[in-house]
């Protein structure tokens, strides 16, 4: 018996078709726009950039596809865990899944976190592996298909592996800022169904509005501003990055300093977590979950 | 029946569950044994879910509970390892196909078998790879039955788990219960409507009726306890000045009646019909109707 890999295939074995398309459209998309669409480079670009036009070109093409699928990964899975304390009521198989010798802490736990983790992650990955075969088009398109296979592999793939690993390992952290907001739609969705999310967002929106012009204290829409400022900070751009400035020229020599730059922002991703306010976050976190287990050991009732 | 504490299944003590201020269960107190196939029978709301979901801890009881000696609320994972539960038929995932729940069931249940279910669905018209969407409802019936068969549990708890099944379904199903599953060490507990296809594969009853229990017997010690009379139409008022739990139409014509008492009548109430076995439905009936619809019987 594994519980745990068995519920993160049950994400698979449901969603699969759903993630397929998430990651297949928006690649097949772009492969077909950049082999047979009009690719506009204007002529001051290419004197400007000179030798690394293709560098740049296969660089932004990679970090685009990685980035897109990440982003529509991200915001899907949002979207999906927040209705996912119901999302086994309309066809009534709730009942069948709390059948099973299964806790109730990793019922919920696990499905967030393949949702909130693992799907975008995995969605990145794709992204980057797709996002060299949209290089090899676009490259091939501009400069033909001897500059793809010219370009500074060895500045390139580390600059890209320790941009994405810097996301990946940010993915958590982000996690972990928006953990709160997160939750409290979780718990509110499971008591009110659909009216969960509005509730949540009405006395966010309210809530702030009246410690501010009331009471003076805009403590909860900074507090909200900040979980959101710093989930952003996470993912990337933590710290000041001194880069300088470099000419096309010298684009090999700048991929080179990403994984240092790459390493560095981490860290100050890292030290942003020694924040009170993250710790208030979690607790509040905790609580929201606690609660939702609490709801689900009740036989997942709605309130009212 | 002198059963020791350790061929005790379930057993249950001033149980109580409430739903705000309604008692869905209320003070009933029984103990299921080992081997026994038990009909937990009932009205619609009579509590008989809310049972259920006491036993597996799915339900917030008062009073004591324990199933294979187990504290169902706290100990519900351990429990379900060990016990197997259809809340209600026709619920699988309807994204999943039947395959993906055998590989679901492999990996969460302890005791599930994915070839005993293979096996087992070989003898209904679901195929592996078939989507429940696409199933009607008996056939996610038989799937479902099927795949928590393929559970070795020492409890099977159902709740109506025949519903949408057509008659040779629910045959096939019966069959599979007795010859599968009755070992004399694995029990049953199984709620239904259709009191009268399972009344021979029961060993035990337990009625409820709002919430109560009315009824805790072997099948074997109703006709120790109750007695039906056959009687004629002649003399009705006799019988009804006598008390009977319930007076009824056995058939057509003078001949065709009959009363159930609780206990032995008076020897000259006795005299006036003959003794016949009172069905589980009719015994049914007369513990858990309304008193005002007496009134109105004949």
């Amino acid at each position: 018996m594994k519980p745990i890999p068995t519920l993160i295939r049950r994400e698979w074995l449901q969603h699969r078709f759903g993630w397929s398309l998430m990651a297949g459209i928006p690649l097949g998309l772009g492969l077909l726009l950049v082999a047979f669409g009009q690719v506009q480079v204007e002529s001051d670009e290419i004197e400007q950039a000179g030798a690394a036009l293709p560098t740049m070109l296969a660089l932004a093409s990679i970090a685009a596809s990685a980035l897109l699928l990440f982003g529509i990964a991200w915001l899907t899975s949002v979207i999906l865990v927040t209705g996912l304390s119901r999302r086994d009521h309309a066809d009534r198989s709730v009942e069948f899944w709390l059948s099973l010798p299964v806790g109730h802490v990793p019922s919920l736990a696990v499905p967030l976190g393949v949702h909130l983790i693992l799907v975008p992650a995995a969605a990145l990955v794709v992204g980057l592996l797709g996002g060299v075969l949209v290089s090899l088009v676009l490259v091939t398109r501009v400069a033909g298909v001897g500059a793809w296979f010219s370009l500074p592999w060895g500045a390139l793939l580390p600059a890209t592996l320790a941009g994405a690993g810097r996301v990946l390992a940010g993915l958590p952290l982000a996690t972990l800022w928006l953990a709160p907001i997160v939750m409290a739609v979780v718990l509110f969705t499971a008591w009110f169904r659909r009216w969960g999310l509005v509730i949540v967002a009405v006395g966010i929106g309210v809530g702030s509005v009246v410690l501010e012009r009331l009471f003076g204290q805009p403590l909860l829409s900074q507090a909200v501003a900040a979980l959101a400022r710093n989930a952003g900070r996470s993912i990337v751009g933590a710290g000041r990055v001194e880069m300088g400035t470099h000419s096309p020229e010298q684009a090999e020599a700048v991929l080179r300093l990403v994984p240092g730059l790459a390493l560095a922002d981490l860290g100050h991703a890292v030290s942003l977590l020694a924040s009170p306010l993250l710790l208030g976050g979690l607790i509040v976190a905790a609580g929201c979950f606690a609660l939702l287990v609490d709801w689900r050991r009740r036989g997942a009732q709605a309130a009212g | 029946m002198n059963t020791a504490i350790t061929d005790l299944l379930v057993e249950a003590r001033a149980l109580t569950v409430r739903y705000g201020a309604k008692r869905a269960v209320d003070d009933v107190s029984f103990t299921i044994p080992k081997g026994r196939v038990v009909g937990l029978l009932g009205h619609n709301g009579a509590g008989k879910t809310t049972l259920m979901k006491a036993l597996v801890g799915l339900a917030r009881p008062e009073g004591d509970l324990r199933v294979l000696g187990l504290d169902p609320r706290r100990q519900r994972v351990q429990l379900l390892a060990s016990a197997c539960y259809i809340p209600d038929v026709a619920i699988l995932p309807r994204w999943a196909r039947v395959e993906d729940l055998i590989t679901l069931l492999s990996g969460l249940h302890p005791k599930f078998s994915a070839e005993r279910a293979r096996q087992l669905l070989r003898r209904t018209s679901v195929g592996l790879g078939d989507k429940v969407r696409t199933l009607s409802k008996g056939m996610v019936v038989q799937a479902h039955l099927a795949l928590i068969a393929a559970i070795d549990a020492r409890l099977m708890i159902l709740d109506e788990p025949t519903l949408g099944l057509d008659v040779l379904s629910r045959k096939a199903f019966y069959e599979m219960l007795i010859d599968e599953w009755c070992d004399g060490e694995r029990s049953v507990v199984i709620s239904t409507h259709q009191v009268e296809e399972i009344e021979s594969l029961l060993s035990d009853v337990l009625m409820l009726n709002e919430g109560k229990l009315v009824l805790s017997i072997s099948l074997g010690d109703i006709d120790a306890r109750f007695v039906a009379l056959s009687h004629d139409a002649a003399v009705a008022e006799q019988m009804a000045a006598a008390h009977p739990l319930l007076r009824y139409r056995t058939g057509p014509g003078p001949g065709g009646n009959a009363a159930i008492f609780d206990g032995p009548p008076p020897a000259h109430v006795q005299a006036l019909g003959q003794r016949v076995r009172p069905s589980l439905v009719d015994l049914f009936v007369a513990l858990t109707r309304r008193p005002e619809l007496d009134r109105t019987q004949f």
